[in-house]
Parts: C-alpha cells; structure tokens; sequence
C-alpha cells in the first residue's frame, strides 16, 4: 500500500478512535489537569508533556512488540501482568501526584511550572509526563486497534510512522481541555480535583491489585 | 404584606386558624386521596388499608405544615417513613423474586435490575457520546424487572428538578430518610467542628464517577460506591474483588448513613459523598425558588447554619444573604432563625416580601410530587408490612 494511502489511513483511524482515546484516558488526565489549577499557558505545557510522553510510551510499545511480533495478542497472562501493572503504577503515580499538589508552591507561587512528582538527579520529574507514559504503554482499545494495523506493516519504520499520525490524530481531541485555564487557581477546583484523583487512584490500585491476584473484577 | 404584619418579624408569620389551614390544605388532600385511589379500588385488603393510611399521613403533614408555619420538622415525619419503608418494600419484593439480596451479573447485564436515579449524570457522557446507556437496567417495555421504568423516572425527575431544584432531595429522594432519622436521634451533636471543605466531597465523587463510567463503561457508583447497595441490591459476591465492593457499601452505609449522623446531627452521606446531590446541586440555578437571608434583620447568631443538615450555609455566605449552591430546601433554617430572617423566596422577587406565599408555592410543587412519588412508595412498604404481620 503507498504512503499517502497508509498516512491517511493512520490519520482518520486516529480521529476515529480520538474520543475513546479521551474517555479512556479521562479519568488520569482530567482530574491532574484541573489539580494543576493552571492558565492557559501553562495547561498546554501540561498536556504537550503529557501527550509527549504518551507519545513515547506508544512507539516504545509498538517497537517492542513489533519486534517481539506479539503486539496485540500477548499471552493473556502477559496481558494481565502488564494491565495489572500500569493499574497499579497509575494509582501510585495519581495517589502521589495529589499529595504533590498540597506541597507544591504551584499555586501561591505565580509563573511556576508544573507540579514535580520527583526528582531524576538535578531535574524534577512532572507528574503529567509520569502520567503520559504510562497512559502510553497502556493498552487502550483505539491503541490495540492501532497495533493491529501498524503489525501488518512490513517493516519497524512504518510501524512507528503509522503510530505517529495516528498519535497526532488522537491528540486533537485533547487540545480542549486547555480550556480548563479558564478556571485557574480557583481553590474548590483544586480540592475537588485532588479528592477525585485520589478516588480515580483507589479504582486503579484494586483494579491493578485484582489483576495481579487473578481475579475477575465483578462477579 | 400581610404575612409580615402579623408576625413579630419580618419574615417570621404566627400558626393560623384551623379554619385556614384546613382550606390551604384541601388542593393537597384531593391530590392525595387521588393518589390513593389506585390502592383503594384493589380488592387486597392490605393494599386498601395502607393506602388510606399514606393518604392521611401525607394530609395530616401538610396541615401541619400550614397550621404551625413550620416545615422541617413535619417534612422529616415523611422523609424517615419514606427512607425506612423504600428498603422494607425494596428487600422484600427481591427476596421474593430471588431468595437473596445479591443479584448476579448476568442478571444485571440483562437489565433485571430497577432504575435508580442515582447513576443519572453518570449515564449522560457514554450516552451521548454512544447512544448507549451503561446502566445495568432494561428501558424495553418487557425487558425486565424495570421495564419501562427508566424512562418515567428519567422524566418524572427532570420535570421535578426544573421546579424545585435541589428540593429533590429533601422531598423525592428515597435514601435520605434513614439518615435524616438517625440525625435526628441525638439531642446534640458530638461532632460541631466538620471541615466546611468537606462539603465539596459530593463534587469530587461526581467528578471521579464521570469520568470513570465513561472510561470503564459502566455505572461506577453502583459497583463501587454506592452505601445503599447496602440496603437494596448489590452484585452477587462470587470471589474476594465481590466481597471487597460489598465490604465498601456496608462500610460506608454504617459510616455515612448510621454512625456519622448520630455524631454530627448532619446528613452526612448527602454532605459528604452523594454525586446525585452535587449534580442535583446545579438545578438550583434554575429552579425558581430558593432560600434567603434578609440581612436587614439578621443578627448573626448562625442558628440557622448550625440548623442546617448539610452545611450549606457559610459565614460568607450568610453575609451575601444566601445559602450554598447546596441547599436542598428542607427548611431547617427558616425554621430555626428567631427572628425570621431565613425566608422562602422566589427568582426575581423581592427578598423578604410575602416569603409565606414563596413557601406556599414551594411546598404545594414539592409536596404535589412528596404525595405521588414518595406516597407510593410508602405505601407499597406499608402494604407489605401489613401482609406479612396481618
């Protein structure tokens, strides 16, 4: 199949599957980016480093499994080892993320950055880009159905360049949320936003903790 | 004018004759023994009785309300009945159907469950965006235990809603009685001191609920949250993640709708946690009625603050000379200010002029609906009580 044809194609299967892509991530991003009680300015800074790191996390995948040749069909113990993982990273990372937001200076300081999780040697490490990785590397629907797609192809640079445009695809539907600048340092927010990150991480962390122990959630 | 000119203050109106309360009371009592009907022509001797008692409890109430100018105290009577017998006919009909309280999830998935109102704005977003409803209940005609159900609650509640805003709450919602009951219970509370940003709770449960029944596809409240499931209908425990969630609905239950009640005199599990409530909450600005603080006579003893069972009064906004954006209309404060500052009012009118007329108003839309929805329900637990006991 020609380029234009494979790019098109990547493209429209990303702005098909744009609003899965944000309710599946809806719970992770909504929550800290309205934690982060930031403007505009500083909200696009949120979601570049957010959807960067997403980014990454797509075509580290998708170059693992290219190479492994199991992209979207991993033995289903592998699957629920890697599901049962990132529940569980994520709920770490949201429940550490909220109690960040309490100590950072984000908010009575004006003009800083985003809220820093960590610090990797001399730089600290934002809780978005922790949190776009991990979204990343997640297996979602529209990534899996993205992966089936891009193993088709018949080599690794196009299955990267096929992830690509379908990453820039999906990110469309996220340049709303800057929106939420609009409502900037309003304190309720911020507490209300917190309190729903710590909830949205309890759900991750049992969901992650039943998949690791080999249960069913529900019945 | 001449509600204030005869009472010692501005907003504050003295009992009335027997005479005029009973005439006010007359559309209320027709509306009722309408309602009744339905139970009174069915040939189950139970069903009659039961009815006929509803019918006069709801008009014994409302003349109360009319005779002695008071509303929380004569509303709470029908709200613990409501919040006690919803749970005695609930529990009773699936213990029929099913011998147990748990349904399983096939039994879910295939809609043999009834509509809440509770999961309501956790549906919008996937329907919306799918056409598709994430509750586990049928809205087919035939399609189980529900039937067409949803869809006339679904209605019922957003013609309600735009009248009396957050009033749902104080006067349709079929959960909020048993801890209003239980707040009732202590002379004084042990708690005083409750963080107002606590307040904020619902909103982020709302939030969080949201986002996750649109992410999982599914009703998140209900299978996590929900401390009624405690006292209705949960998902059959199969393995330990089924014990785990029904280990939450029976801890928070315990928590927000029994323990924290009787220390705080508040009710708590609508304060604190219930989503509905927080969504509920933004149809106060559309509802034409709402509660005023006449700062002209207010002298800031906050008894009505301390009255209030949600916390939706602040220092603040005492001084605006209004409630919370939380306020659910029970009347508690109006009751409980000496001086009548606390007053009915409605959009658009002037604050403190004819407040009696506003919660006249108020009352006949909230009572019309406390009458028809909440007065089958009671019934209906009334009847079963009486089947089982007679």
């Amino acid at each position: 199949m020609g380029g234009p044809f494979l790019l098109g194609e990547a493209f429209l299967l990303g702005l098909a599957s744009g609003p899965a892509c944000v309710a599946s991530c809806g719970p992770v991003v909504v929550p800290s980016l309205l934690a982060e009680g930031a403007g505009w300015r500083l909200n696009a800074r949120y979601l570049t480093s957010f959807l960067g790191t997403r980014f990454l996390g797509y075509l580290l995948f998708a170059a693992i499994a290219w190479e492994l040749g199991v992209l979207v069909s991993p033995a289903p113990a592998a699957r629920i080892w890697i599901y049962g993982g990132i529940h569980v990273l994520l709920g770490v990372t949201l429940l550490w993320y909220a109690r960040s937001i309490g100590r950072s200076c984000t908010h009575a300081c004006a003009g800083s950055g985003l809220v820093s999780i960590g610090r990797v040697g001399k730089r600290s490490v934002s809780g978005a880009a922790v949190l776009g990785l991990l979204t990343g590397v997640s297996l979602c629907p529209p990534f899996v159905a993205a992966g089936l797609r891009a193993a088709q192809l018949g080599s690794i640079a196009a299955a990267l360049l096929f992830f690509a445009v379908f990453f820039v695809a999906t990110t469309l539907w996220f340049v709303p949320f800057v929106g939420f600048g609009c409502i900037r340092r309003n304190v309720s927010v911020i507490f209300v936003a917190r309190m729903a990150m710590v909830l949205v991480a309890l759900y991750y962390l049992l969901a992650g903790i039943a998949l690791l122990a080999g249960r069913r959630v529900y019945g | 004018m001449a509600d204030a000119v005869c009472a010692g203050f501005a907003g504050k109106t003295s009992p009335r004759t027997w005479s005029r309360a009973l005439l006010l009371t007359l559309p209320i009592a027709l509306w009722s023994l309408f309602m009744a009907m339905r139970g009174l022509l069915q040939p189950d001797r139970s069903l009659q009785v039961a009815s006929g008692v509803t019918a006069a409890f709801m008009i014994v109430l409302f003349f109360m309300m009319m005779k002695t100018s008071s509303t929380y105290r004569w509303r709470r009577w029908f709200f613990v009945a409501l919040g006690v017998l919803f749970p005695i006919e609930f529990i009773h009909n699936v213990m029929v159907l099913r011998g147990s309280m748990g349904i399983p999830i096939e039994e879910m998935i295939a809609g043999r469950t009834p509509f809440c109102f509770l999961p309501i704005p956790l549906l919008i977003l996937p329907a919306a965006l799918t056409r598709t409803l994430v509750f586990p209940g049928s809205i087919l005609p035939r399609g189980g235990m529900s039937g067409g159900g949803m869809a006339a609650m679904a209605g019922l509640w957003l013609a309600v809603t735009l009248v009396v805003g957050k009033g749902w709450c104080s006067y349709a919602c079929f959960f909020g009685g048993i801890e209003e009951g239980m707040a009732a219970l202590p002379k004084k509370a042990k708690w005083k001191k409750l963080d107002p940003r606590y307040r904020l709770l619902p909103w982020a449960v709302l939030l969080a609920m949201v986002l996750l029944s649109l992410a999982l596809f599914e009703p998140a409240y209900c299978m996590w949250l929900c401390p009624f499931k405690a006292v209705s209908e949960y998902v059959a425990a199969r393995n330990t993640v089924g014990l785990v969630q029904n280990g939450i609905f029976v801890v928070l239950f315990a928590a927000l709708v029994i323990v924290l009640p009787l220390l705080t005199k508040k009710r708590t599990q609508c304060t604190f946690l219930c989503p509905f409530g927080a969504f509920q909450s933004i149809f106060n600005k559309t509802s034409v009625f709402d509660i005023k603080i006449d700062r002209t006579v207010c002298s800031p003893c906050v008894l009505c603050q301390k009255s209030c069972p949600t916390m939706s009064l602040s220092d603040e906004s005492i001084k605006k000379g209004e409630t919370l954006m939380s306020c659910m209309k029970c009347g508690a404060c109006v009751d409980a200010c000496p001086k009548g500052a606390a007053v009915w009012h409605i959009r658009g009118t002037q604050v403190a002029v004819k407040p009696e007329r506003a919660r006249l108003m108020f009352l006949y839309a909230a009572w019309a609906m406390a009458a028809m929805f909440g007065g089958s329900i009671i019934t209906q637990g009334l009847a079963t009580i009486l089947q089982r006991v007679i």
